[in-house]
């Protein structure tokens, strides 16, 4: 096949597999106002609440307040965290998965937010509604 | 062509990706626009297309992502910048194979539908390939590790946000390749003095901007 049939077909292609995926992604979205911590439900002012705020500053120098993310996972219950890795999962299905020691460097916003001091932007989990225990 | 004026070209093209990637990029991002797509689909396509069509040279998208993804590492506003670095260029990289069949010329790409269709192809897959990229390597590079699930999850996701980015890249293209009849000629006196001043300018803009804020 000619590269002038062949161009104007993958574009079609494309098209479609980026229409369907946007289906797909606004269909399975998750709309949640509770954070799922292992099997439980939390709402983000429950976890506020009880587990103390804490303040990092990451290498670019930003500040942020949170709840320690180690400590809510500590308040769940969980035993012998430090042999766990910890998935965290947006409302959009981005998903990060951090070892113990991230957690320990990690908050949790107000805005269900995950920020870590010493990993890049991309483990900024935003809207988070679970955190699977791995 | 002569191997400084390629360099040259390289340089300030890829300067020019780099500097809108930090500046225009950060604006977008304030006003919580989709910067990725906008930035691959209308930016990092029109430089690369461009510079291709005036020096009709392979390998140069490849230098200029370098330069631009190394840019980017000078600027840590606006996102993850380490993503953005390796994702801009992996776009290089990944430009560079698409194109690898299109003649220097670009004859095949007179007619509008297909100039507009390889807007599309190679806005999406330069956009997808390289956001793929940066989840494997961002992770890669940091103490979390790179775990598969994380992608496979996302994948959807991403294939999604890059339809913007190649609806762009099919209005983008064509619209570089009308320039082509604007038959633009530089002085050769004029060449390294321009080049040279257009990639200090977008040099020295990212590292003042980048100083000033970290400063307020």
């Amino acid at each position: 096949m000619g590269k002038e049939k062949l161009i104007p077909l993958v574009a079609i292609a494309v098209l479609l597999i980026g229409s369907l995926s946007s289906i797909y992604v606004y269909a399975t979205q998750i709309d949640s106002e509770s954070i799922d911590i292992d099997g439980q439900e939390y709402s983000i002012d429950e976890l506020f609440f009880i587990v103390g705020e804490k303040t990092i500053e990451t290498s670019a120098e930003e500040i942020f307040t949170g709840i320690a993310l180690d400590e809510t996972i500590l308040y769940v219950g969980i035993s012998n965290p430090e042999d766990h890795d910890y998935t965290l999962i947006g409302s959009d299905g981005y998903q990060k998965t951090v070892k113990w020691e991230n957690m320990e460097n990690g908050v949790l916003t107000k805005e269900r937010r995950s920020i870590f001091s010493e990993l890049p932007k991309a483990f900024r989990v935003r809207d988070i509604v679970k955190i699977e225990v791995n | 062509m002569e191997k400084m004026k390629l360099i040259a070209g390289i340089l300030v093209f890829g300067s020019l990706w780099g500097f809108s990637e930090c500046i225009i990029g950060s604006v977008l991002r304030d006003y919580n626009l989709p910067a990725g797509a906008i930035m691959t689909g209308v930016f990092a396509l029109g430089l690369m297309v461009m510079s291709r069509m005036l020096y009709r040279q392979r390998g140069m998208q490849l230098g200029m992502g370098l330069v631009a993804g190394t840019l980017r590492l000078f600027n840590p506003m606006g996102g993850c910048f380490i993503c953005s670095a390796i994702a801009i260029m992996a776009e290089g990289v990944l430009f560079e194979i698409l194109w690898y069949k299109i003649s220097l010329d670009m004859h095949e790409l007179q007619r509008p539908r297909l100039s507009a269709s390889m807007g599309i192809v190679t806005s999406y897959c330069i956009y997808v390939g390289g956001y793929i990229v940066t989840q494997v390597l961002t992770p890669v590079l940091s103490s979390a590790g790179f775990y598969l699930q994380n992608l496979v999850f996302f994948i959807p996701q991403i294939l999604a946000s890059g339809l913007l980015a190649a609806i762009l890249g099919g209005i983008t293209l064509p619209a570089v390749l009308a320039t082509q009849k604007l038959d633009i000629a530089m002085k050769d006196k004029l060449y390294y003095p321009i080049t040279i001043g257009i990639s200090l300018v977008c040099w020295l803009t990212v590292v003042a901007n980048t100083i000033f804020i970290l400063n307020v």
